[in-house]
């Protein structure tokens, strides 16, 4: 931090935090001619007053406040951004800090995207049915979330040519199926989630009814469960599931058993682990992570409109936790 | 509070899943999968899950009983074991030995099959000892030992994983061993060829790349068929056949008369799918073959078991890794009765009894002089019952009153006997004719090892204390021994029996509990402390010197449909339930997939008797009559109909026949003659 700067006065100032108050403290200084850098852990500032409605007390609009400042701190001089950021440790003493920050990857080159917001339209994104579980944004891809379908990168392909924006690994690894064989060696293959994300409709039909119908309703997937918290439910009444057939009814029986635990699911993978038929179960709630329960339904297709709206109704008559659970 | 999680091994079918049994003070509370067991990998199918379901039911006696006045009493142990020694004795002093019959069971350990058979041999002399192997696999030991010299699985089964093709014939795998169709299906998932043969539809058909619905009955036609196109389109393995086999003349003389029309004529499969079958098999390098019951329970069971060995001698797919010959067999331990010698005619090991050798060496070690001819086997002795040469039984662990074909015959045999004994854990079909019926021990409850369908050997250990004032089965017969007047029967603890096995049986002598320890698990041969077991057999020469090919007549089955019992039936199992019922009809979550029995019927002959879904029709052979639910599906050939044999209230086992195969005495349960009226 050895900014000078005319007016005599030494240092910079390190703000942490990138919300409205953090932004206002940050132009500040800006403007008293300090150098400011602004570190923020989310992909982009502006905080929770982005998401506010009115503010108290004067009932004004709050993004009328806040975006004026935004455009302000980006355009700034003397302040610097660093956002997907952490402070990690502070050393040295008044006048002479030195800190470190972790900067994650992005895996958008900022300087390079257009801010098209294609991506965020892509294929896949589309499948998504609420907002807040958006996890392609033009400014980021949210890793914990992306199951690098690759819809995203082919979408800026398409719009920017050479000059795309995402770099994300996915992009290496559809070329790689352009490669020969031997060329391939050692470098990472293609997960089945993707694979399956990828599918047209009718091969990811073909896909599970090839995987599912190995099925031995040994009720392995539910039993080892973690958050499987009904007693049988519907996989256990004779309305749904026909006692005693083999492989039980296809999807039905899987759907069933994804939709029950759908919002409770933390995807641990127990599920494939207890198949004795290695069944990739795990991939369904992989998929299942980012879909809202009705969408689901077009991931595992082969189920009749009748039958999808029964088990909807069904769904939305009884409350997804019963008071009795399971000794 | 007290938890434990003891190692354990499944009690229901031949695959062998080890598991952890859960046990909360005293209580046994559930299974925890074990993934470092190499069967199961941590994932046992449901009947695996709910094991343990059963070991607290309240119908577990508890006590013994004895039949007065037509009404079971409770008695002490004492008294028992009293009334049986003395029963036992004065039957034997007035009839002679051979009077008395003794059922071995394959859900029991090694440890008390042996003594078992100890039981009957060395204490009340005589070689009328038998077990339900007679009924599921007794046609396997004679032609694989005719054959090969070994009458057990060649290969093991996680080698399945590696085969080019395999061949399944006969066995539902899907449903009866869940475990060894995952290797199946994981072998296919690698590009192995698979193929089906079987009369019904059974659902691994739908992952086969070749599916064969032959006739129930047709199998050595179907596979001289198989065979004669491997050597057209000359794929049979020439030095194989030169150097390891001998009589390949005569087969080839013989399967040249089963060209590929006259078989897709007898057995109703089209030549395009035979060819394809044969070019499958013979042009793989590694084919394994797997079969079940669909090969062995006919009148021509061990020509059925001959024909396989046949088929993949003439491709050389014997003795190396992932190829063979399979039996599966069905119960955890059957393997291991046949194995301890609860066979009429063998000691353990296969030791004949008529060698005088194997002979000697067993009466030097028990200092007793042993019967010299074989005994009767099960199917022989309801019929010595009947006549009344066969006055005594003892029955350990075995239900045959709904096993056993033809059973108003048999439960006509089990009350005309002057006296029978049942050791079981649940008052079966077969112990409520029983005058004396002793406690047993579920598996949770003793030590022991289980021998599991590819010759591997695995302890189980004792969970809890045994319930009420049941015994362990080893315990009761070692007890009785003694009353009787046996000597050596002063064992403490199973480990001793099975230092004894080890020492008189040569493929067991390897093995001992130390080496069974933290779930290892060893496959014999084990011949001496340091051989690591066999993972595969017949590698550098096989058991007998030289596989024996065998040439093999096409012969239809005993009792055909005519006009006025116009269908095929066909017995077998289903997915939720086991053999008859005894545990598996006690675990609610099996018992609430499939209540009760059905008849499968094709949907053109439902509609030719006007049958709908799910009516209650009656069938009918010319032994018995049963009413059952019938279930209309494709799954089966017109002209065939399917009836599970678990349920006692409609049991599929009063319509089967009694015909034999002559060499195994094993009943055709596959085929018999019935009709269907609705009543």
């Amino acid at each position: 931090m050895d900014k000078q700067d005319g007016n005599g006065k030494i240092g910079a100032v390190l703000v942490v935090g990138g919300g409205i108050g953090g932004i206002q403290a940050a132009l500040d200084l800006a403007e008293s001619g300090y150098y400011v850098y602004l570190v923020e852990k989310s992909p982009s500032i502006g905080g929770i007053m982005a998401q506010l409605d009115k503010t108290f007390p004067t009932n004004d609009c709050s993004m009328c406040i806040l975006s004026p400042k935004l455009v302000e701190a980006g355009r700034h001089l003397n302040i610097q951004l660093i956002t997907n950021a952490e402070l990690e440790e502070v050393s040295g003493e008044e006048g002479r800090f030195r800190v470190k920050i972790l900067r994650r990857p992005r895996y958008i080159d900022i300087e390079k995207c257009t801010g098209c917001g294609l991506c965020a339209q892509s294929d896949f994104s589309n499948l998504k049915e609420r907002e807040e579980e958006i996890w392609v944004d033009r400014i980021v891809i949210d890793e914990a979330k992306c199951i690098q379908c690759g819809e995203c990168t082919l979408a800026c392909l398409e719009e920017n040519n050479e000059n795309h924006a995402i770099t994300n690994i996915v992009f290496e690894r559809r070329k790689l199926t352009e490669l020969p064989p031997e060329q391939r060696e050692g470098r990472e293959p293609e997960t089945l989630a993707q694979r399956v994300a990828l599918m047209d409709e009718e091969s990811r039909k073909e896909f599970w009814q090839r995987e599912l119908s190995r099925c031995i309703k040994c009720f392995g997937c539910r039993d080892i469960c973690p958050v499987w918290i009904y007693d049988g439910a519907e996989l256990e009444d004779a309305e749904w599931i026909k006692p005693g057939e083999i492989p039980p009814a296809v999807p039905l029986f899987q759907i069933i058993r994804a939709y029950r635990i759908a919002s409770l699911c933390v995807n641990c993978g127990m599920c494939e682990e207890a198949c004795p038929m290695d069944i990739p179960l795990r991939t369904i709630h992989q998929l299942m992570w980012r879909q809202t329960p009705e969408s689901v339904f077009e991931v595992l297709p082969g189920l009749d409109t009748e039958t999808k709206e029964r088990l909807i109704r069904r769904v939305k008559e009884k409350p997804m936790v019963k008071t009795e659970i399971k000794k | 509070m007290n938890s434990d999680f003891v190692l354990t091994v499944c009690p229901f079918c031949g695959c062998g899943c080890q598991f952890y049994v859960q046990v909360m003070d005293g209580e046994v509370t559930g299974v925890v999968p074990c993934k470092t067991d190499e069967m199961s990998e941590g994932k046992p199918c449901i009947k695996g899950r709910n094991a343990t379901d059963f070991i607290n039911h309240p119908d577990r006696l508890k006590s013994p009983l004895v039949k007065r006045n037509g009404k079971f009493e409770p008695i002490s142990w004492d008294e028992a074991l009293g009334i049986v020694s003395r029963r036992l004795s004065e039957i034997k002093q007035k009839h002679g030995p051979d009077s008395i019959g003794i059922l071995s069971s394959a859900k029991c350990t090694n440890e008390e099959n042996f003594l078992l058979m100890k039981f009957a041999r060395a204490v009340i002399g005589t070689n009328n000892i038998d077990h339900c192997a007679r009924l599921c696999h007794a046609s396997t030991v004679v032609g694989l030992v005719k054959a090969f010299g070994s009458g057990a699985m060649t290969n093991s089964v996680p080698e399945i994983e590696g085969a080019d093709c395999i061949f399944v014939i006969g066995s539902n795998t899907m449903e009866q061993h869940p475990l060894i169709s995952l290797r199946v299906l994981r072998a296919k998932a690698k590009g192995a060829k698979l193929i089906v043969a079987d009369p019904r539809r059974t659902p691994l058909v739908d992952f086969a790349d070749v599916y064969l619905q032959h006739r129930p009955g047709t199998d050595v036609c179907l596979l001289n068929g198989i065979m004669n196109l491997i050597l057209s389109l000359n794929l049979a393995n020439n030095d194989f056949i030169a150097q390891r086999t001998e009589g390949f003349e005569e087969l080839k003389k013989k399967i040249e008369e089963y060209p590929p029309e006259k078989v897709s004529r007898i057995t109703g499969v089209d030549v395009v799918a035979l060819e394809k079958a044969a070019r499958f098999y013979g042009e793989a390098e590694k084919a394994s073959i797997l079969y079940a019951m669909g090969i062995t329970q006919h009148t021509t069971g061990t020509e059925n078991v001959l024909s396989v060995a046949n088929l993949a001698m003439l491709t050389g797919n014997v003795g190396r890794e992932s190829t063979g010959v399979n039996p599966l067999r069905g119960q955890n331990n059957v393997q291991g009765a046949c194995d301890m010698g609860a066979l009429p005619d063998v000691y353990s090991g296969y030791q004949r009894v008529k060698d005088k050798e194997a002979r000697a060496k067993f009466e030097k070690a028990w200092g007793v002089k042993l019967p010299q001819e074989p005994g009767l086997t099960v199917t022989e002795m309801t019929d010595s019952a009947i006549n009344g040469s066969l006055k005594a039984m003892y029955i350990m662990g075995e239900n045959p009153a709904l096993s056993d074909p033809d059973i108003n015959h048999l439960k006509k045999a089990l009350s005309s006997l002057d006296f029978l004994v049942a050791q079981d854990i649940f008052l079966s079909e077969a112990a409520q004719f029983a005058h004396v019926v002793l406690p047993a021990c579920s598996f949770a409850e003793k030590e022991g090892t289980f021998t599991a369908t590819d010759r591997r050997v695995q302890r189980i250990r004792k969970a809890i204390e045994p319930i009420g004032d049941s015994q362990p089965d080893w315990i009761i017969v070692s007890e009785l021994a003694r009353r009787i007047g046996g000597i050596q029967f002063n064992y403490t603890s199973p480990r001793e029996i099975m230092e004894e096995i080890a020492s008189l049986t040569p493929s067991y002598a390897g093995i001992s509990y130390e080496r069974l320890d933290n779930g290892r698990t060893l496959a014999w041969p084990c011949l001496s402390e340091e051989h690591p077991g066999t993972r595969f057999l017949h590698k550098d020469g096989f058991t007998r010197g030289k596989g024996r090919f065998f040439a093999i007549d096409y012969r239809e089955p005993a009792e055909l449909p005519d006009n006025e019992y116009p269908f095929i039936l066909t017995t077998g199992r289903l997915m939720f339930q086991y053999h008859t019922g005894t545990m598996t009809r006690r675990i609610p979550a099996l018992e609430r997939e499939l209540p009760t029995g059905f008849v499968e019927i094709n949907p053109e002959d439902a509609r030719k008797l006007s049958i709908s879904q799910g009516e209650r029709v009656k069938v009918k052979s010319r032994r018995g009559e049963i009413e059952i639910k019938a279930y209309i599906t494709e799954e089966i050939l017109q002209g065939v109909v399917f009836i599970p044999f678990h349920f006692a209230e409609c049991p599929a086992n009063e319509l089967t026949s009694r015909n034999l195969d002559p060499e195994a005495k094993i009943p055709e349960f596959k085929v018999c003659a019935v009709k269907i009226y609705k009543g």
